[in-house]
């Protein structure tokens, strides 16, 4: 956690995630789908800086990101999981560089993430329906996201997020790895 | 045995050293139950520059006619179906222009994100309309943003009705493009081009806003017909909408 300990300034570098969820150009979208930024900070940001830090990170991403949309599911279970995740990977396993690594990793963050959103949908669709079965009109009226509506356009929204995950990743993961990397080294030195 | 590595001396110091990131935590908790208020206003301060300029004012007015013409047809029917059985209580809302800064048409959460907010009379569940009709409701305002959650987001649920025969239905939305009209009857007798507008039955949405067109029905949905329509304004392109404020 030594960045989040001697550098606690550089966590405001997340705040970055949610202006970009918002001001995402059309020309960095699949099917108007926009990438899901967390899991691009979060990677690098967790294998440099380890476990603790990484799920402190992932939940501060979580209400963050919940707080920019009405609800009712929620980022945060996915980014914790994954904040703890790719610290454990970065503190025990040896030290990912290479591009196509990162972009694996957060292509499976992307995954993650997008499943836990649609595992929260489809349990608030089937228990909202569960006590709707013989009232038609309250099944029509029940809102969010249902099985045959994650099946076609929330499989759509998964697909584009995780090739759009693919071409960032390498890019995006590299560099801010590699600058969280040094300034964890002039730390320790210093 | 072996102490838990949390409970360690070690680990207590360290908890006292991340009391800063505790108290970011909760800054954070304070930031999310006020639904996000400070990143959004400040997004739309930083974003101020880069906000629409007013050079669609006249393809805004030209496309407003337009809508005019079709409402007013729509209207005159109605009203010779009324003029004599009710006295209805006119409500004329004002329309406040709002500039677009943040559009998510895609994706887990379809919204826009509006330069104006409850500084300026906005509140949740207005309707906000783009030339050629309602593109979605308010669900959530700040001080100087307003969320507006389109038709094509699944949470969104409209009262529509097919003017020419009449049959009322709901309006969801599949978080596709193009949302779906669910009849409440067997036989809606609906056909392709029909013009969808919103309930005057509805609570939520003022009566006879143009929705969109009728593009291709499913007789044999369960548990009744279908229609996937095409919403008339177009979401993608709209750099200012107009919110219906009552007086």
């Amino acid at each position: 956690m030594t960045l989040a300990t001697r550098h606690p300034w550089l966590m405001l570098s997340m705040l970055v995630v949610p202006l970009l969820t918002l001001a995402s150009p059309a020309w960095l979208r699949i099917a108007g789908v926009p990438p899901a930024w967390a899991p691009l900070w979060l990677l690098p940001w967790a294998l440099v800086d380890g476990q603790r830090s990484g799920i402190v990170a992932g939940v501060c991403l979580g209400l963050l990101l919940d707080s920019l949309h009405p609800g009712p599911v929620s980022a945060i279970p996915a980014l914790l999981l994954l904040g703890w995740w790719w610290g454990r990977i970065g503190h025990l396993g040896p030290p990912i560089e290479r591009s196509l690594n990162l972009a694996l990793l957060a292509m499976l963050g992307t995954l993650g993430l997008d499943l836990s959103l649609m595992a929260q949908w489809a349990w608030r669709s089937w228990s909202g329906l569960r006590g709707l079965e013989e009232a038609t009109a309250a099944r029509l009226a029940l809102p969010g996201w249902h099985g045959s509506d994650l099946a076609a356009a929330g499989l759509q929204v998964l697909l584009s997020q995780l090739l759009l995950a693919a071409v960032l990743a390498p890019v995006l993961c590299s560099l801010l790895l590699l600058l969280l990397r040094r300034l964890q080294a002039a730390s320790w030195r210093g | 045995m072996p102490a838990s590595p949390w409970l360690r001396p070690g680990a207590v110091r360290s908890l006292f050293q991340v009391w800063p990131l505790l108290i970011g935590l909760g800054l954070l908790a304070l930031v999310r139950l006020s639904k996000g208020a400070v990143i959004l206003d400040a997004y739309a301060q930083l974003s101020r520059p880069f906000w629409p300029g007013t050079a669609q004012a006249e393809w805004l007015r030209s496309a407003r006619r337009m809508e005019d013409q079709v409402k007013l047809a729509q209207l005159e029917t109605e009203n010779q179906r009324l003029r004599g059985l009710l006295q209805l209580q006119t409500v004329n809302p004002t329309r406040l222009s709002a500039p677009v800064i943040s559009r998510v048409p895609g994706g887990w959460w379809q919204q826009l994100l509006l330069g104006k907010g409850s500084l300026e009379g906005v509140k949740v569940g207005q309707a906000v309309l783009a030339p050629g009709g309602l593109i979605g409701l308010v669900s959530s305002v700040t001080p100087t943003t307003a969320t507006v959650t389109l038709l094509t987001d699944p949470t969104s649920r409209v009262g529509v009705w097919v003017a020419r025969n009449r049959h009322h239905a709901l309006l969801s939305g599949l978080g596709t493009s193009r949302p779906v009209v669910r009849f409440l009857e067997k036989d809606p007798q609906v056909q392709p081009g029909d013009v969808v507008f919103t309930s005057p039955a509805s609570t939520l949405v003022p009566p006879n806003l143009p929705v969109g067109v009728v593009q291709s029905i499913d007789e044999r949905a369960d548990p009744a017909p279908e229609a996937v329509v095409q919403l008339i304004a177009p979401v993608d392109a709209v750099d200012w909408v107009q919110i219906l404020v009552p007086r």
